[in-house]
């Protein structure tokens, strides 16, 4: 069944895959996918399912060039409903909050790295994309990790170095690699402990509720919600995030690892054409004034991709489906 | 038409609302025929005033400026902040519609080197882009009163574009990201300010 373009499965078969440890991979799908790691895609499928179904809080840091901030994380799952909160300890001291989102609602971005059947079907998916390896992992936030290295097998996204716990597979340390082996952007925890969350203390200033794209009935997809403008180019292996509404500005695309949007703004103004761009982190905000269909508008790709990637969609918006 | 609205008008025709006060009044204007009669009242006056002739005063161009400021008044007051107001003697409309269509001198006050780290070094587009340089500020007429707007021309205008769409994306971004990438909530970190 499939609900707005996120697959949903039956819960009991979740926490199968997830208590059954690493599958074991027979070699033939090795053979399917040549130059894939099989065990490194086990954990990479691993650490998809931990991400949403292990109770755990902790604190993490997030380090782009001379700027560090630490935040609270805290991840606690009852009865099928997944409860969510970061809150910054450092600048604004905002809190992040999601609650109840269901166990079973896998967005893409996520179901992109659980490739355990899909290996069986030959198709390779995220390993297409990127090449992945096994590497000694080092000690993060007092857990033993496994390290697992990930190249791009193109230049339209970036490489990354993942550190996941030996026994849950979760994410405890993450660096995203760019040009020249430099490290645009690091997340690691500081401190982890695996049980429900405590209370969080006082001290927020500001809270934000998560927002989760409205489901809406397949039914209804077909001829109504037409887009006004497409995208159309996207790096191989990217897939939308979501179906924006007739008449969205926004268009969302993930490879389950990297995520850029698109937004458009049609102006009231002419301009002359030109582009910008700023980049913190791994983040690229791309802005390009053009012209489409003699109208003036104003697209922006940002997100966690080369500038390159950024621009040649930019390059691809055009009027109509 | 309030007091309140009719001042916040008058305010915004002498260059003395700032930003947000502009985007509320022109929220008003845009559902008010009596505000916008007054809109365009005030520019008459003001262009005779001035000693320019009202070019097409029955034109209103509320909902235009209204376009340009819907969103975007965040972005504007970083400009200001950043440039220690040498918009001041531009009308207050002009400059906030430029945080859409802006550029020329008032950008070339700008440091380039503050943001060299972040820029990309001239890149040359693959695409077949020309980066116009050379900033030219031409006469856009908002209803009866000329103001200057500025074609974003140069490098540095389009950069500071860039650098707004950021703060004005990056949550609406974030919130995607969280959901589909492997590191749950920390996407939001990469939020310049995180709203509500």
């Amino acid at each position: 069944m499939t609900v707005h373009g996120f697959i949903t499965r039956p819960f009991a078969l979740i926490l199968t895959l997830a208590v059954s440890g690493l599958p074991a991979a027979p070699r033939v799908y090795a053979e399917a996918c040549p130059g894939a790691d099989i065990e490194a895609l086990a954990w990479l499928d691993k650490m998809s399912r931990s991400l949403q179904e292990v109770n755990y809080h902790g604190v993490v840091t997030f380090q782009r060039g001379q700027e560090l901030q630490a935040m609270q994380v805290s991840h606690s799952v009852v009865n099928g409903l997944v409860t969510e909160r970061l809150t910054e300890l450092t600048g604004q001291g905002a809190e992040v909050v999601r609650v109840n989102h269901p166990l079973e609602c896998i967005h893409p971005g996520n179901r992109l790295l659980q490739l355990g059947a899909e290996l069986q079907d030959g198709n390779c998916g995220v390993a297409r994309y990127y090449r992945f390896s096994m590497a000694g992992g080092e000690l993060v936030a007092g857990r033993q990790s496994v390290q697992i290295r990930v190249e791009p097998r193109d230049m339209y996204r970036y490489g990354y170095v993942m550190e996941l716990d030996n026994e849950t597979g979760l994410l405890l340390k993450s660096e995203t690699i760019g040009q020249g082996d430099s490290i645009l952007e690091r997340f690691q925890f500081a401190s982890l402990s695996y049980n429900h969350d405590t209370a969080p203390d006082g001290g927020t200033r500001l809270v934000h509720q998560a927002h989760h794209p409205e489901p809406e009935p397949r039914t209804l997809s077909t001829g109504g919600g037409r887009a006004d403008w497409s995208v159309n180019w996207l790096p191989q292996g990217f897939t939308p995030t979501d179906r924006p509404g007739p008449g969205s500005e926004r268009r969302t695309y993930t490879d389950g690892l990297a995520v850029f949007s698109v937004f458009l703004e049609l102006l009231s103004e002419d301009i002359r054409p030109g582009e910008g761009v700023v980049r913190t982190g791994s983040t690229t905000s791309y802005t390009r004034g053009m012209h489409i269909a003699g109208i003036p508008v104003l697209v922006t790709v940002i997100g966690e991709v080369p500038l390159n990637t950024a621009r040649m969609v930019a390059d691809s918006v055009e009027e109509g489906h | 038409m309030s007091e309140m609205m009719r001042e916040s008008l008058s305010a915004l025709m002498d260059d003395e609302a700032n930003e947000l006060e502009l985007e509320r009044v022109l929220a008003k204007v845009a559902g008010d025929p009596e505000l916008r009669q007054a809109w365009v009242r005030y520019n008459l006056v003001r262009a005779v005033a001035g000693g320019q002739h009202p070019a097409h005063p029955e034109l209103d161009v509320s909902a235009r400026v209204r376009a340009a400021v819907t969103g975007r008044v965040q972005g504007a007051a970083g400009l200001r902040q950043r440039f220690a107001r040498p918009l001041a003697s531009v009308a207050v409309a002009a400059s906030v519609a430029a945080t859409v269509v802006f550029g020329g001198q008032y950008l070339a006050r700008m440091e380039a080197g503050n943001y060299g780290d972040q820029a990309v070094a001239s890149s040359v587009s693959p695409v077949g882009l020309v980066n116009s340089l050379g900033a030219t500020s031409v006469q856009a007429s908002y209803g009866t009163q000329s103001v200057p707007v500025l074609q974003p021309a140069t490098r540095t205008a389009y950069q500071e574009l860039a650098r707004q769409r950021l703060k004005k994306y990056m949550q609406e971004h974030a919130e995607h990201a969280a959901l589909n990438s492997p590191n749950g909530l920390v996407p939001f970190a990469r939020v310049p300010r995180i709203q509500e």
